[in-house]
């Protein structure tokens, strides 16, 4: 069991140094991004926000960043506010400017989109957030297994990323948070560990980490994650980041010659960074057909649906996409089988007549 | 961000660029302690005829293709003729630009099938040229989806509302096509089966007045039980909008003698009694147990002047149910009870079984 523990605070650890943090007690095991997020709901905003409060979201936030605060909007009276796309589909940064005033009192953004596929610059939101004395919280889902992202130099109060997407076990994720602020916030979920002294009537907590991680954790889990964290440190976030760079670019590409795609998202040249995904619509094929054909018939796995992301669908004017997203592992046979298959499936779908 | 590769590279320079060398060689060790192997994953291509096709035997299952409507059971046919998953697709596809294309108006929340990832909508009415059936429309703006529900509605449409209502879920199985749609597609399927048999339901029971047999379900299927209250009221409607036809059966309803509300119904109207005599009389059960349950409905609409003796359980052991499907013996029970379904009695929920299965 001791060895146990070892290897549970060496993974946190190895992910405080992963994202540059300062201390590895700013880091706090949770389920996963979803599960952070709630917790500084929870924890944070259920204490600091009331009547009239603001809250800034991009409507392209992933439905785990919007629904907590929706939760904290209805008990605390606070106020959410839509920030919206430009006519590249990236979420409109000047306008998000225009929104912060004295009353806001977070803003909760990605940094890169698990859609649209764009970043945002997340060093100004913070800049400017400052200002008006605003805290930020990033959702780094799509960030953090595809490039180096270091958290002293984004600046943000709270950040989230999650295992499952950067090659680790599900059932674990990770809240970064500045320790100042951590030390300021109300316990989570209560229970052992998270615990000083405890009274009939009351308890003392501990510090964080701690203090956040009620009962006992996913060991394994975590464990899990810090071994992933070796094995991506191995190649180097910049070197995948560069490679899925190039791929991204040419599965953006591929896709355009297919007729009648249509890519949302803005294109790879409009912005200086775009993930290595697409998600996408055919002219009159529905998304799930393309997905279970492909899928079906020429044995490639991609995503239909709205993604979680039903606020944004809506605002591009859709019910649904189709998306093909790559990581460091995927090739360019891949990308070339993919849109050998999405044509031949296309046919499938549309020669029955 | 550093110098990346250029992110607008015409395809032709890729030749050179990073991308003509994977980034993980073959074979790739990880740096664990023990080397990890990956095993590809073989294409569930329609190139290789699956196994589970019109060669084989269906499943054996217990569905009784003689109980399901016939036009379904013909569809079912179709479908494990086709050789191969491919053309099973396509088939699908073609049932889809079959279907009729829906009346907008009817695309509403309340036709709409809950957990596709698509959307679907179902309509049902009753049958106008053959009284008792019921009819469907559908749509998806999936094409796959709208091959499914085509599937059904020319399956199950001019079908008795009461057969449509008990058709088994599990004849998909006969249609060899489960493995053939992911698990999200099936259970979209599964929804779809069971929203058309619920309107089936209720359209059935919304003939009650004139003394067609209503099937009642279990009170623990709290979902169906939760629709079933409109069709309650949507009973009491009737007995005023009711036809010609139906008056006379109406009139004496209304004359049904006030009778006390007992729990157990037995110093009430009689019909306990009643229902005991005619199943006895039918059937010589082994095991007879009828329990007046109409206290738990006297808060509806449609029960609103009568007192009570309105539903019943009825457990019924007699060898009279030998080698009859259940359809079948609840037939045999309503017929024996139509003067009760004519004066009153709502509906039974009928456990029969032969000796043997006791």
């Amino acid at each position: 069991s001791a060895k146990a523990t070892d290897a549970y605070e060496s993974a946190r650890r190895k992910v405080a140094n992963f994202i540059n943090a300062a201390d590895s007690r700013e880091i706090i095991f949770t389920r996963n991004a979803t599960e952070a997020i709630n917790l500084v709901a929870y924890s944070w905003g259920l204490s600091n926000l009331k009547q009239g409060d603001e809250i800034i979201l991009t409507v392209a936030e992933h439905h785990s960043a919007i629904v907590p605060w929706q939760f904290v909007s209805q008990k605390t009276g606070a106020v959410l506010k839509y920030v919206g796309l430009t006519k590249e589909e990236v979420p409109d940064i000047e306008q998000l400017k225009g929104l912060l005033s004295s009353k806001t009192k977070i803003v909760v953004v990605h940094h890169v989109s698990n859609v649209l596929g764009s970043m945002l610059p997340i060093e100004e939101v913070v800049s400017c957030a400052n200002k008006v004395g605003a805290k930020v919280l990033v959702d780094a889902c799509q960030s953090v297994p595809h490039m180096p992202v270091d958290v002293q130099k984004l600046g943000a109060d709270f950040l989230v990323a999650s295992s499952h997407k950067m090659c680790g076990p599900t059932g674990v994720g990770f809240l970064h948070g500045k320790f100042e602020i951590l030390s300021s916030m109300e316990p989570f979920l209560g229970g052992g560990e998270m615990i000083a002294d405890v009274f009939e009537d009351k308890s003392t907590y501990a510090e964080p980490p701690s203090r956040f991680e009620a009962g006992t954790p996913a060991i394994g889990e975590a464990i899990g994650l810090g071994v992933a964290i070796d094995y991506l440190s191995h190649f180097g976030m910049q070197r995948i980041h560069e490679y899925e760079k190039v791929l991204g670019s040419y599965l953006y590409e591929s896709l355009l010659s297919v007729p009648n795609v249509r890519i949302y998202g803005p294109a790879p040249s409009a912005s200086d960074h775009r993930a290595p995904l697409c998600s996408f619509n055919v002219e009159n094929v529905h998304p799930t057909d393309i997905a279970e054909i492909l899928d079906l018939q020429h044995g490639i796995a991609i995503r239909s649906g709205h993604h979680c992301a039903q606020i944004l669908h809506r605002t591009l004017g859709i019910n649904a996409s189709a998306r093909a997203s790559l990581h460091f592992y995927n090739t360019k046979e891949e990308v070339d089988a993919f849109i050998h298959g999405l044509k031949a499936t296309i046919d499938f779908l549309t020669s029955h007549h | 961000m550093a110098s990346a590769a250029a992110t607008s590279a015409p395809l032709r320079l890729l030749s050179s660029s990073p991308l003509s060398r994977p980034l993980l060689s073959r074979p790739h060790l990880l740096i664990l302690s023990r080397p990890v192997s990956f095993q590809r994953l073989a294409a569930r291509s329609a190139a290789s005829p699956t196994p589970s096709t019109s060669s084989s035997a269906p499943d054996p299952s217990p569905v009784d293709p003689a109980q399901l409507p016939p036009a379904l059971r013909d569809i079912i046919a179709l479908f494990q003729s086709v050789p191969d998953e491919r053309t099973r697709y396509k088939q699908l596809l073609a049932y889809a630009a079959r279907l009729p294309p829906m009346d907008p108006a009817l695309k509403s929340d309340a036709n709409r099938v809950r957990g596709c990832v698509s959307q679907v909508w179902v309509h049902a009415a009753p049958e106008a040229e053959a009284p008792g059936c019921v009819s469907f429309q559908a749509d998806s703006d999936a094409q796959l989806t709208k091959g499914l529900a085509a599937l059904l509605v020319l399956g199950l449409s001019g079908a008795p509302a009461r057969d449509v209502a008990m058709v088994p879920v599990e004849f998909i199985e006969l249609l060899g096509i489960r493995q053939s749609l992911s698990p999200s597609r099936n259970s979209g399927l599964l929804n779809m089966i069971n929203l058309m048999k619920l309107k089936a339901l209720e359209i059935a029971a919304g003939q009650e007045v004139t003394g067609g047999q209503e099937i009642r379900q279990e009170r623990t299927e709290t979902p169906a039980v939760e629709k079933e209250e409109p069709q309650f009221e949507a009973f009491g409607g009737q007995v005023h909008e009711s036809s010609e036809a139906e008056r006379p059966e109406e009139e004496e309803f209304e004359e049904e003698p006030a009778a006390v509300v007992e729990g157990n119904g037995s110093l009430g109207g009689g019909r306990k009694e009643r229902i005991r005599d005619s199943l006895e009389r039918g059937l010589s059960p082994v095991e007879l147990k009828i329990e007046d349950i109409s206290y738990q409905h006297s808060g509806h609409a449609g029960v609103a002047g009568s007192d009570g003796e309105t539903h019943f359980n009825v457990r019924v052991v007699s060898k009279e149910f030998e080698g009859k499907s259940m359809l079948k013996r609840h037939r045999a029970v309503y017929d024996l009870l139509q003067d009760e379904l004519k004066s009153g009695l709502h509906a039974l929920s009928i456990d029969a079984k032969t000796p043997s299965e006791v």
